[in-house]
């Protein structure tokens, strides 16, 4: 016996000594009144009720529980070991309930003692109804109450009363205030994606009215730059791309969609309008173009169609991503869990999650009209699906009839070329992928295993039992209204979290998309609840959440690592500083074209292609073109590079930009040679730093001292520093030739150039 | 401790991810404050100790793309011969899915226009398109009863990669990289070659690193002297200039280290030093012409030339650096006409450089810790396709049973896996699917499959999804 063995043993052989113990102590009648029932009602009725049954296992009767569930017997009447319950609640194999926790020992040897004696049930002990799973997540937030603290003085809004009350609680003290410079750049960076100009720095450095800040906070918020920073991160999360996937990987026009989400953002819609529009703006009565644009968000689904495949796959493929994704997003649920068989953890079934698939099972992907895969068409509407097209009356009416030409035309050599001349015909205009509900909702039933070959039950659009009712007849409309019903215990949690986690780099819960019994638990449960409240409260007001966090304390700290705290805090998880982070793919290059005054501050229209290093196309099946974009459109943000979701621009996915294949919540943040590499040579940044470096020249044509403040104002929103000054000067002195080039490039490489601090 | 060497311990320590998921799960039992491990810096490429000792270090996957056909190859069939231009027995086709189907009704079964024949101590069958492959039959282990999900190209080869017939997850590669990281310091950790008319359908997705960091995903390497993107410096950037810019960086990064104590900056420092590294390794690895001559014509490589070839000498000059996984693409094996010619072609491209790989590495002493897997997404039927009674004759798609094989890494050479009924078309015994490939080729990098996960919307991911075993009579 090896000494862990030995160990275990001496640990089992205690407990089961406690456990007699313990249960020896109570009374001999009537443990499952006293014990046992208020622990199933509390525990475990909320996924083993006669309604959801989890892993077909109810605990509402003694006849039902007796019955077992998918793995056979639960309870074996007298033998307490051999009884799958025990070995659930001990947590001993890989079946472990309840989720996420243990029991207490004294309730564990109760269900032990009540099972080695013959587990009796009386027969009127019976559930009457399906109580909601006891998960904090799953009941409704309540607006706690502002907690008190000592330090009254540091608190500027309700965030930080939660803050400081844990800090307190742990003798912490909150870090002082960032520099008014580090301020300006951090707020620039987290709600515009651009740091400020040496103009803008300057207005607010010389602004001494006491509410400056306040004020600065305001004016980026209606700044027309917040809804594209905002609304890139709301992309990551909507896969947004302008190609298909797959292996064809073809062209598609969305970027109307993406317009439409900047546009939101900086208006800012109320958030349950914003999810409405997006997920069935094409069933309300009416619906504007706008409306139409917005259901762009789950056409987002990579198509997969390619020759000799079966459509049927991917169109329920595609379903499948939607019916995920909405989990995701809107619930922080993994609801694709449920796909093959009851979740594990959370109290959805599989039966529910096809419920929830035949909700989104009856759009029109691409023409039913069409069975056959035509690659000729592939980037006309008939693989992509229902269009919204922006043409005149006559451009639609040409395209028709051309359209209808070219379907006329068989396949083959001797049409080809007239084929190529018809399509070369069509005329021009913006479209925007939409949904459209078949006028016939499609059948659904369950696919076992996952498999959409095999078909089991059929099933009926239903929401899932545990979250608040919904009602009337369901489909996508009545879902997305269920969805942005206050009474839903997580849209606003979930929605609050992934903003609070873009200014801290890590959200209240840490697993910001798991609010299940499987996520972590949140650092600072009263505040999110007060913050999901604030939400809803505010109508839905998304810049009231920016507002009061981009003004709280806590976001005004300075970000350097509070060595003290290396014991007790090395994760940061109380907050006592603010955190530096690296800015996101987009971001890194924004910067670069602020510092080097290229910048192109368009915002909106056709995706445009900045340069790439040669051989950036050559992996995909089709080659595509890369056509360098010229003038203005070659110094754009980020955000509008083309974006070929099996070659993307390798700048972006270096910085760990999503791959858009499926939905992100969360973007990596790594830190690699690769970047390196990027940074040092890629031609574009080489571009932008040589700009930086006329840029200097002409600006500060004459003092050299002069010229390295700018620099450090242009790059850093801060003074140099005299180490700063020696070191580039040092280096300007061994470079006499090449002017400002080395120093510029340096300074673009900085890791502070490159980080919110 | 010096700034100096907190930055060399950044970069070279054997540390986990610790701040990206890994293991949440977990910490979401403990009490909050409990999860107090120091944050360390993170070198994500650091190499790390597997769960068990491993038998091999680094794998080279030469990828046919394509289907292509075993039983012209590894799957020999005499059987074939007698049903030869039948039509195929309705029990066959019944129920059964195939790719192109409204083609399928008029064909005919199809045996093998070439000889087979045994070949080395073991007596393992392999036609004569592979005498080279034929050669080295008593260091391979070949498997004829392979299974896949999809009969489509696409998602068959995103299947042979990450798992899924879905395109998003981590490929194999990436899933070593995170698991091992590398032992070169100096080039990725997980490199993709590739050779051919065009790239593989799905291209980078096939060697992507899904949901792990982008740190994981494979490089491609371009032909030429700039096999990474930017590695070369702009024009008028001597090295002298790039050295001294770098100084000035690194002195510059080291005092914000300073001053903010955020080792993300000492992570930056290290990684730019790496950069620097790779812009003299990068070129030095595809320099080929310092080659032994003989060493070339055992590939058929011809230094400058982008050929498959090329690339398994490469592949074998990257193991030998250190660098963890290496994938290596041959494009052209959809075979569904002119079997004959075409076939033969391809084959000639692989056989010898596929071979030498497997020499080459012995004669260093490298295969006993390399892998090498050679194989496709699926193979093809003994049904035939294209037009019948003309040259213009092929095979379809077919996944239930398609040879892959295996060499060095601690796999039993001179043996075949798996038995298919008379005509190839179903296995018999020891069927292999996907996942058990998969879970074998982790199993001898040390690792096991059920435990390489990563945690990513409310799950715990693995390359093997709920599925896999270890093939064991694959291992010696």
């Amino acid at each position: 016996m090896t000494r862990r063995q030995r160990y275990n043993l001496a640990v089992m052989k205690l407990a089961w000594m406690l456990a007699l113990t313990l249960a020896a102590r109570l009374p001999a009648q009537d443990v499952f009144g006293s014990t046992i029932w208020p622990v199933i009602e509390r525990d475990c009725l909320g996924c083993h009720n006669t309604k959801l049954k989890m892993s077909n296992l109810s605990l509402a009767s003694g006849a039902e529980a007796l019955a077992g569930g998918k793995r056979g017997s639960t309870i074996v009447p007298g033998d307490a070991a051999k009884s799958r319950l025990i070995e659930a609640l001990r947590q001993t194999g890989s079946l472990r309930m309840p989720p996420g926790r243990v029991l207490p020992e004294v309730e564990i040897a109760a269900f032990e003692r009540w099972i080695r004696e013959g587990a009796k049930w009386p027969e009127s002990q019976v559930a009457k109804s399906a109580p909601k799973p006891n998960h904090w997540s799953f009941l409704a937030p309540k607006r706690p109450a502002e907690p008190a603290v000592k330090n009254a003085a540091w608190p500027r809004n309700a965030i930080d009363r939660f803050i400081l009350a844990r800090l307190e609680k742990e003798g912490i003290a909150p870090s002082a205030q960032a520099s008014r410079h580090t301020l300006a750049r951090r707020l620039y960076l987290d709600l515009t994606g651009l740091p400020p100009t040496p103009g803008q720095l300057r207005e607010f450095l010389a602004d001494q009215r006491h509410d400056a800040y306040p004020r600065l906070v305001e004016k980026l918020l209606a700044s027309p730059h917040f809804g594209e920073r905002w609304g890139r991160l709301w992309l990551d999360q909507a896969r947004y791309a302008d190609s298909d996937g797959g292996s064809r990987d073809e062209p598609r026009q969305l970027w109307k969609y993406r317009d439409w989400v900047i546009d939101a953002l900086n208006r800012d819609q109320p958030f349950d309008r914003f999810v409405v529009e997006q997920l069935a703006g094409d069933m309300l009565p009416d619906a504007t173009p706008a409306q139409l644009t917005a259901t762009g968000f789950h056409r987002n689904s990579p198509i997969q169609i390619e020759a000799g495949t079966d459509r049927e796959q991917y169109r329920v493929e595609a379903v499948v991503d939607r019916v995920d994704l909405t989990g995701t997003v809107f619930l922080g649920l993994s609801a694709g869990c449920a796909r093959c068989h009851d979740h594990k953890y959370d109290p959805i079934s599989n039966r529910e999650y096809y419920q929830l698939l035949a909700i989104f099972n009856s759009t029109d992907d691409w023409s039913e009209a069409r069975p056959r895969y035509d690659a000729r068409l592939h980037n006309l509407h008939d693989v992509q699906g229902p269009l919204l097209r922006f043409g005149t009356p006559e451009q639609l009416k040409q395209w028709d009839e051309t359209y209808q030409r070219m379907l006329s035309l068989q396949k083959g050599k001797e049409n080809e070329k007239e084929f190529a001349r018809l399509k070369a015909s069509l005329p021009q205009f913006p479209t925007t992928m939409i949904m459209r509900e078949l006028p016939e909702p499609r059948e659904t039933y369950i696919m076992q295993g996952g498999d959409y070959l095999r078909k089991g039950d059929r099933v009926e659009p239903a929401v899932p039992a545990f979250l608040h009712a919904a009602t009337g007849k369901m489909d996508r409309l009545a879902f997305a209204k269920w969805l942005v019903d206050p009474a839903n215990p997580l849209l606003a949690r979930v929605t609050v979290n992934r903003i609070w986690q873009q200014y801290f780099g890590r959200g209240i819960v840490e697993t910001e998309n798991d609010f299940g019994t499987q996520g972590t638990p949140p650092t600072h449960p009263e505040l999110l609840d007060w913050l999901a409240t604030e939400f809803v409260r505010s109508g839905w007001s998304q810049k009231a959440i920016h507002r009061l966090i981009a003004g709280s304390a806590v976001y005004r700290q300075a970000s350097e690592v509070r060595r003290d705290l290396d014991e007790r805090d090395p994760r940061n998880l109380l907050l006592a500083r603010q955190t530096r982070l690296r800015l996101d793919a987009e971001l890194v290059r924004d910067a670069s074209l602020v510092a080097s005054g290229l910048l192109t501050e368009t915002i909106g229209g056709p995706s445009v292609f900045p340069p790439q290093p040669d051989g950036a196309m050559s992996a995909s099946q089709i080659r595509k073109e890369w056509t360098e974009s010229k003038g203005p459109d070659r110094y754009r943000r980020g955000m509008y590079t083309f974006f070929w979701r099996v070659t993307p621009h390798p700048a972006l996915i270096v910085f760990d930009s999503p791959n858009s294949m499926v939905g992100c919540t969360r973007r990596n943040r790594s830190n690699t040679p690769l970047q390196a590499l990027t940074l040092l040579n890629d031609a574009a940044f080489f571009e932008m730093a040589e700009a930086l470096a006329r840029r200097l020249e002409r600006e500060e044509p004459a003092d050299a001292a002069k010229r390295l403040e700018r620099a450090f104002e242009i790059c850093l929103s801060r003074p140099p520093k005299p180490y700063e000054v020696d070191k580039l000067r040092e280096l300007l002195a061994a470079e006499p030739d090449t002017g400002w080039n080395s120093a510029a490039r340096v300074l673009l490489n900085l890791d502070e150039f490159i980080t919110r601090e | 401790m010096t700034i100096e060497d907190r930055i060399e311990l950044y970069r070279t320590r054997r540390f986990f991810f610790r701040d990206c998921g890994v293991g949440l799960g977990r910490i979401a039992l403990g009490s909050l404050l409990a999860q107090t491990a120091p944050s360390a810096p993170r070198n994500p490429m650091a190499a790390r100790q597997p769960h068990f000792p491993a038998k091999a270090k680094s794998v080279i996957y030469l990828f046919m793309a394509g289907g292509p056909s075993q039983l012209d190859m590894f799957d020999y069939k005499p059987a074939l011969k007698k049903y030869d231009g039948q039509k195929p027995p309705e029990s066959l086709m019944k129920g059964k899915k195939f790719a192109f189907m409204e083609r399928m009704a008029n064909q005919k079964m199809m045996a093998s226009p070439w000889q087979f024949s045994q070949h080395g101590q073991s007596g393992s069958w392999v036609s004569e398109l592979l005498p080279a492959i034929g050669g080295v039959a008593d260091d391979i282990a070949i498997v004829t009863t392979m299974k896949t999900e999809n009969f489509n190209h696409a998602p068959a080869k995103v299947f042979a990669h990450t798992g899924s017939i879905v395109p998003g997850r981590p490929s194999i590669g990436a899933w070593i990289a995170y698991g091992l990281g590398s032992e070169s310091e100096s080039l990725p950790g997980f490199v993709s070659l590739q050779s051919g008319p065009r790239g593989p359908r799905n291209g980078p997705l096939i060697w992507g690193s899904g949901f792990l960091p982008s740190a994981y995903q494979g490089v491609p390497f371009l032909p030429g002297s700039e096999p990474i993107f930017n590695l070369k410096s702009q024009p008028g950037v001597t090295p002298e200039r790039q050295e001294r810019a770098l100084a000035a960086l690194r002195a510059l990064n080291e005092k914000r280290y300073e001053e903010t104590g955020d080792d993300e900056i000492a992570t930056r420092i290290a990684a730019y030093e790496t950069a620097f590294r790779m812009q003299t390794s990068g070129p030095e690895l595809m320099h080929l012409e310092g080659e032994s001559k003989a060493t070339l014509e055992m590939y058929g490589a011809e230094p400058g030339k982008n050929s498959f070839a090329n690339n398994c000498l490469l592949a074998r000059r990257l193991v030998e650096r250190g660098v963890r996984c290496v994938q290596v693409y041959h494009t052209d094996w959809d075979h569904h006409s002119n079997i004959v010619n075409n076939l033969k072609r391809v084959t000639r491209e692989v056989d010898k450089p596929s071979a030498a790989l497997v020499r080459d590495l012995k004669q260093r002493g490298l295969l006993d810790q390399t892998l090498v897997v050679w194989g496709g997404e699926f193979g093809r039927t003994p049904i035939s396709d294209g037009e019948p009674g003309t040259p213009n004759i092929g095979r379809n798609h077919h996944i239930d049973a398609y040879a892959t094989w295996l060499a060095g890494g601690g796999i039993k050479g001179g043996r075949t896996v798996g038995l298919t009924d008379d005509i190839g078309f179903n296995p018999v015994e020891d069927r292999v699917h996907v996942h058990d490939l998969h879970a074998t080729i982790l199993h001898q990098l040390g690792m096991d499959h059920t435990k390489l996960t990563f945690r990513f919307q409310g799950r715990d991911f693995r390359l093997t999804d709920v599925a896999g075993n270890v093939v064991r009579k694959l291992i010696a």
